[in-house]
């Protein structure tokens, strides 16, 4: 009794903390907004410094993760079709759609989906350290101490680099994807590249989707590693966890925002994808 | 043809990324005794004891133990080696997620044949020995840097090694716990019959208890004698070590 | 630029081959199987308790979003049937297997080489070998088989869980009801589709376990050397999966 008692009170703590760190999470994306919406209005009499960050966080980023993202998106194309084109075999030993339909899925979900998730492991471990390693060395209370808000100063650069970033990856990545896909296709089971590489089946519904996830991540991803980073505490091991909690942190996020728009999506388009 | 010594250096030569650390030395220990290897930091004194049970390898020389050659034994070979002599690290190293009776029973788990349970017990009897019995179920990280000391002795002793290596176990110390250590120390070169060699930069326990000294200076053994010795040596860099001096003929720690 | 790539790809196959020579020393040591069974039993509880419930949470999600992808499209040709076919193999094969050991990895792989580095540059691994104690008898062996259990446990749950998610998807967003969702996996998902799944599962499971401590026990530099171990484990980890499902995929299709 006692036991089941205590297991109890165990998940309540748990449902309570998740809660507690959610508001603080929703908290520092409106924070980074307001610093975005700050530094725009700022533009005028102040360029220099939170415009060179930005671009300096673009190249980090892109350069980062570009072979990374390159060499396992192909990888995952290739794995996919395959899978797909055997399983058609088994059942309709048709492969007239596989082409069209990989592109949707492509374009709807796993350009920008997969994309992410290889981003918060890279690009959201980097930040949550970068931040992490800061924070435990008081750069950041040093910060505050000379009138500079971190949010301004190290978050809304990264924020607004991995949005444009993930855009930019998840367009390259799904090409990849569906060139990979296609040489897959094309050799393994013999489908002819004309059919495979068939674009007609794309709706604007689709790139739209493909664009707001795609920028969903893109947000989702350095808030999460931010928010790791900030609340580091001790030493280099505190840094180690912050950065293990971004990626697992950025990775569910993602999944639960693919999830959130793909029902989304299907719930205003009538069930018709 | 003299015995041979108990334990031997001879010619010893190691370097670490290209410079050089030790550079041929020499250093004979007798059975029984508490031989204290002395000198500056960076010298080389840790990383002369650590090549006597394979943690490190070295370079060039021999080394010998109870007249058999120990330097080129592969690792596989070493596990009797390093049953008959221990060594106690300068941070303890005990596992932090034992509990100081655990700590000291692994080593009569693995090697001693013996259960769970009786070698907890047996554990708790080394515990005593060292006067930690009433601490043996709390953790490494509850402790005082004297008592993880004496607890890391204490599993060291647990195979009844017949060495026993110490790197600097009164560095960091207050004077008490250190001398608490250092009586700990004779007392199992005398009532064990245990041969000590310290590694030490600490003169109460270098006059304190060594039976014998050897200055490691330049990678080389300068001197090796009695503390006695020792002190009434006119050697100007004996003088300046001793003395604690910062300026003299000695250049730079080391080198 | 050139040079950078060359050295890189040096340093990267000095660590594979660490990590195969590793491999090695763990399977000698598997032989005669004289394992701790205390430590076996401390790191399967740990590495349980430590990864059940994202892995669950993130599976659940990843069903769902299949069905949601694969549903209206099969429902549009009528075929509902093969509604759970359709999110199903995606699931088993390729979904379930890869996300769980990534989850895995980033938890429990990047713990356990935090708490081995730890316990290198503490000289805590010297201590145990001045016992005669070899440590990777004593330590890494029982981790390794215990984070190969574990993960393909999880897999095993997480597979089913996403099922689950899928199926309440299927029910609630695409009113195909359970007994058509039911018949529609036990018709067309053979249990060969399973046990791909598991296969990889294991084959992830040693690399995720390898390279997790392989990272954590050649760790050089104190405290900051244990964070870029914790971070080259997770990444060798990630691409080992992903060039270990590649060539699986094609090997037993």
């Amino acid at each position: 009794m006692m036991f089941l008692r205590t297991r109890i009170e165990a998940i309540g703590d748990a449902v309570l903390g998740f809660f507690r760190a959610a508001v603080e999470l929703w908290r520092l994306y409106i924070a980074t907004i307001a610093g975005v919406a700050r530094g725009f209005s700022r533009r005028r009499d102040r360029r220099g410094r939170p415009r060179g960050e930005v671009a300096r966080q673009l190249y980090s980023i892109g350069n980062r993760s570009l072979v990374f993202i390159i060499v396992t998106l192909g990888f995952i194309g290739m794995v996919m079709t395959y899978q797909a084109c055997l399983q058609l075999g088994r059942v309709t030993g048709d492969y007239s759609q596989v082409g069209s339909q990989f592109l949707r899925l492509i374009i709807s979900d796993f350009g920008p989906t997969l994309t992410a998730m290889m981003l918060a492991t890279r690009v959201g471990a980097g930040i949550a350290a970068e931040i992490g390693s800061m924070k435990v060395t008081e750069q950041i209370d040093a910060l505050r101490m000379s009138g500079v808000l971190p949010i301004d100063y190290l978050i809304v650069p990264r924020f607004l680099a991995c949005l444009i970033m993930t855009l930019v990856l998840a367009i390259l990545g799904s090409v990849i994807m569906y060139a990979a896909g296609g040489l897959t296709a094309q050799y393994s089971f013999g489908v002819n590249p004309n059919s495979f590489y068939d674009l007609s089946f794309i709706r604007p519904r689709h790139v739209v989707v493909f664009v707001v996830k795609a920028l969903a991540y893109g947000a989702a991803i350095p808030i999460v590693a931010g928010f790791c980073g900030l609340r580091a505490r001790g030493s280099s091991e505190g840094v180690g966890w912050a950065t293990t909690a971004a990626v697992i942190g950025g990775s569910f996020a993602v999944i639960l925002l693919d999830f959130i728009i793909s029902a989304s999506a299907l719930w205003l388009t009538g069930g018709d994808l | 043809m003299s015995e041979r010594k108990y334990i031997e250096f001879k010619g010893v030569t190691k370097a670490f990324s290209g410079k050089p650390v030790l550079r041929g030395m020499d250093l004979a220990i007798d059975k029984g005794e508490v031989m204290f290897i002395i000198g500056t930091s960076g010298v080389g004194k840790s990383v002369t004891i650590k090549h006597l049970i394979g943690l490190l390898r070295i370079d060039a020389g021999e080394i010998w133990f109870d007249g058999n050659r120990v330097d080129q034994l592969p690792e596989r070979s070493l596990a009797p080696l390093r049953k008959r002599i221990g060594m106690v690290f300068q941070s303890s190293t005990l596992f932090d997620s034992m509990t100081l009776a655990e700590n000291v029973a692994l080593p009569l788990r693995k090697h001693g044949k013996l259960g769970h349970r009786a070698a907890l017990e047996e554990a708790r009897k080394r515990l005593a020995q060292v006067y930690m019995a009433d601490d043996a179920d709390r953790y490494p990280a509850e402790l005082s840097d004297g008592m993880r000391k004496r607890a890391a002795i204490a599993r060291t002793l647990a195979l009844s090694p017949d060495v026993v290596l110490f790197d600097e176990p009164t560095t960091g110390l207050d004077p008490v716990s250190a001398r608490r250590i250092d009586r700990l120390i004779r007392e199992l070169a005398e009532q064990l019959g245990v041969t000590a060699i310290v590694v030490s930069h600490d003169p109460p326990s270098i006059f304190g208890i060594a039976d014998r000294v050897a200055f490691l200076y330049q990678g080389v053994v300068h001197v090796v004698a009695t503390p006695a010795e020792l002190r009434a040596s006119q050697d100007p860099i004996v003088q300046q070590f001793i003395g604690g001096k910062s300026s003299g003929p000695m250049e730079t720690p080391g080198f | 630029m050139i040079g950078n790539v060359g050295a890189g790809a040096i340093r990267v196959a000095q660590e594979v081959g660490g990590i195969v020579v590793l491999t090695g020393q763990v399977l000698r040591a598997l032989v005669p199987p004289r394992i701790d069974g205390r430590e076996l039993l401390k790191n399967l509880h740990k590495m349980g308790n430590r990864s059940v419930p994202i892995v669950v949470l993130t599976a659940f999600f990843a069903g769902a979003l299949m069905m949601l992808q694969a549903g209206p499209f099969v429902k549009k040709f009528g075929a509902t049937s093969l509604a759970g076919w359709g999110a199903g193999y995606a699931v088993l094969r390729e979904i379930g297997p890869i996300l769980i050991a990534l989850m895995f990895s980033g938890r429990v792989g990047a713990n356990n080489t935090a708490e081995l580095s730890t316990m290198t540059v503490t000289e805590q691994l010297d201590g145990l070998r001045a016992l005669a104690i070899d440590p990777i008898r004593f330590l890494v062996v029982p981790r390794v088989i215990a984070m190969v259990v574990m993960l393909v446990v999880l897999t095993v749950i997480g597979d089913l869980v996403a099922l689950l998610g899928a199926s309440i998807v299927g029910r609630t967003m695409l009113e195909i009801d359970w007994s058509t969702m039911y018949y529609s996996f036990a018709d067309n998902l053979k249990p060969y589709d399973f046990l791909h799944g598991v296969y990889k599962s294991i084959a992830f499971g040693v690399a995720i376990a390898m390279s997790s401590c392989y990272f954590g026990v050649t760790v050089r530099g104190g405290a900051v050397g244990v964070g870029r171990a914790v971070n080259a484990a997770v990444v060798a980890a990630a691409v080992s999966i992903m060039l270990l499902d590649f060539f699986l995929t094609y090997l037993t299709g």
